[in-house]
């Protein structure tokens, strides 16, 4: 069976996973994601299908069209849609493109958009663990050294938590680490000139982003 | 070099355009509203004639004879009293004295008593202070004299009520629960909306004001409506106005509906199409002035926005020219000029029934 490249067949099924996501419900997108098996690699269908819904979804609740709840909703479903895929990911355990430490800092307990990115991120071959939110400083560069890491995500979704990016990134200097490891932030209020000032290698917008991001830095 | 003209920012700072810069700001701020609500973007004479208004030389302007308007004055009641941080002036008074003040002094059309905390719910225990107020108020005044209030349903979660917090709730994707939690708090805000009008309106209370619709996004609105629809069925001669917070009701809940329509991402102009079939007489209009554009962007944003309310009501739209909407600049006491300005082209080219 052919597998990925575009055509009207794939970008049919791209769009079925698109509206899914946009449809924020859950059982559309399990429904969606289905239909795709087989037809599309769960990358694709990540990449492609669910990943431009979010996108949209993004977009729409920009301009008023959707609101926080839909969001979440949306973000829940295309998680529940990811992990129908886990076993169809590639092997990231010997692909060679990195190894990825990602996490939400102290205080912050937002954990879909970081989710995205490290679903994102191991779909594009890298190897991630992700730490989860609310993340203690430490954790981040214990983790770091325990995995022996390339680049260390740091998400933060409050103006009020941003100042821990700066911190695990000053963090990673006094162990000196820094050096060794490339930091990527990421989160609402985060920005490029953000990451240019408190010294983090990129800002990453998106998963997308942050995927490209990655491998500009890692390969 | 080009002439330029006084206008302000919509923090209130002095700032000086040229016509034509101003012109562009029109042209900026009407099409920022129109692709926003998919509502018409204003025409070349509605913003010559805003352009107009605003290099007006003179510091205070007013409409042209015979398109005078009712006003109304939201809290009025303690704006005189008021000297704790509001645009009151501090001079001690009753809100009977304030109201007659308004009504004998002022130029008033309507006023509305209100209490300290100006929501609903902290008007629950002291009932009978109002009930005896809006009592005094009536046998003193002629001008028809409403209760008002905020529907206000962030009381209704914690810290300040007894449902928990969506906010809380949602921040630890209990998006159900959240949902669960606007609904509970939306029933007991609407019970609550109508065991207080019914007790101000056997004192002789002309009717309701409520102020600041969906300034806790749709659950708010879910209340207020319903709120109404019970009011109207239970006092037909009821005069009840129904005053928005923002341009945009927000979907904390998402889902929520009345007759059948999403309340979350609704417009003014889409509004006023529930308000009245909710049974309010009057519809409050707004739209959200931004503090980094130019008193013209924002005008002309706001009379879009209010020209499209205005033309698909079948009830008087009475606009809200308070501070940080509806073009006025956000300060306490919004300046002069700028709240004329405003006002004069929300009447002569939004249309509007009142203020």
């Amino acid at each position: 069976m052919w597998k990925g490249g575009y055509n009207t067949a794939n970008e049919d099924l791209y769009k079925e996973l698109s509206d899914a996501v946009v449809s924020c419900k859950k059982d559309i997108v399990l429904a969606a994601v289905e239909n795709a098996r087989g037809k599309l690699d769960a990358p694709d269908i990540i990449e492609n299908g669910l990943s431009a819904g979010m996108n949209e979804v993004g977009i729409m609740f920009e301009r008023g069209k959707l609101f926080l709840p839909h969001v979440m909703m949306a973000a829940g479903a295309m998680q529940a849609g990811v992990d129908l895929l886990k076993d169809e990911m590639p092997d990231t355990a010997t692909s060679g493109k990195g190894t990825i430490v990602n996490g939400t800092v102290e205080g912050d307990v937002h954990d879909i958009g970081k989710s995205i990115v490290s679903t994102m991120l191991q779909s594009s071959g890298f190897v991630v663990h992700d730490i989860g939110r609310d993340v203690p400083i430490m954790d981040f560069i214990n983790k770091v050294k325990e995995t022996n890491a390339d680049m260390v995500g740091v998400s933060a979704l409050m103006t009020t938590t941003l100042g821990g990016q700066k911190d695990v990134i000053a963090a990673l200097e006094e162990e000196g680490l820094r050096d060794k490891v490339k930091v990527m932030v990421g989160g609402a209020p985060a920005t490029d000139s953000w990451a240019r000032k408190i010294g983090a290698d990129c800002y990453a917008e998106n998963a997308s982003e942050a995927v490209n991001k990655a491998k500009e830095l890692l390969l | 070099m080009a002439k330029e003209y006084f206008l302000r920012m919509g923090d209130g700072e002095k700032i000086f355009m040229t016509k034509e810069q101003i012109l562009a700001d029109l042209q900026d701020g009407s099409a920022d509203a129109a692709d926003l609500a998919s509502v018409p973007a204003l025409s070349d004479d509605d913003m010559d004639k805003i352009l107009e208004i605003m290099i007006n030389p003179n510091r205070i302007v007013g409409v042209e004879p015979g398109m005078e308007v009712p006003v109304t004055h939201d809290i009025g009641a303690i704006r005189i009293d008021g000297d704790q941080g509001n645009s009151g002036v501090g001079i001690p008074s009753s809100r009977l004295v304030g109201s007659m003040m308004h009504e004998r002094a002022f130029g008033a059309d309507t006023m509305e008593l209100g209490h300290i905390d100006y929501s609903f719910k902290p008007a629950k225990p002291v009932i009978s202070q109002e009930c005896q107020t809006m009592e005094s108020c009536q046998q003193n005044m002629i001008i028809p004299m409403l209760y008002g209030a905020m529907p206000n349903m962030g009381l209704y979660y914690t810290p300040d009520g007894p449902f928990e917090n969506p906010g809380d709730l949602m921040k630890a994707f209990k998006i159900e629960e959240a949902q669960a939690s606007m609904f509970h708090a939306a029933e007991h805000g609407i019970r609550d909306m109508v065991w207080i009008n019914q007790r101000l309106f056997k004192v002789g209370s002309d009717g309701t004001n409520f102020d600041t619709i969906g300034a806790a996004g749709d659950g708010d609105m879910y209340a207020s409506l319903n709120a109404i629809e019970a009011l109207r069925k239970e006092f037909p001669n009821m005069y009840i106005e129904a005053g928005m917070a923002g341009e945009l009701v927000l979907g904390l809940h998402g889902e929520l509906e009345y007759d059948g329509t999403v309340l979350a991402g609704l417009w003014p102009h889409e509004q006023v199409k529930l308000i009245e079939k909710a049974g309010a007489n009057i519809f409050g209009p707004v739209s959200n002035t931004n503090t980094s554009k130019s008193s013209a962007w924002n005008l002309a944003r706001s009379v879009t926005f209010t020209k499209a309310t205005v033309e698909s009501s079948s009830i008087p739209c009475h606009v809200n020219m308070g501070m940080g909407v509806d073009g006025v600049p956000m300060l306490e006491t919004p300046p002069i000029d700028a709240v004329t300005r405003a006002s004069k082209a929300m009447v002569e080219v939004a249309g509007v029934d009142g203020i």
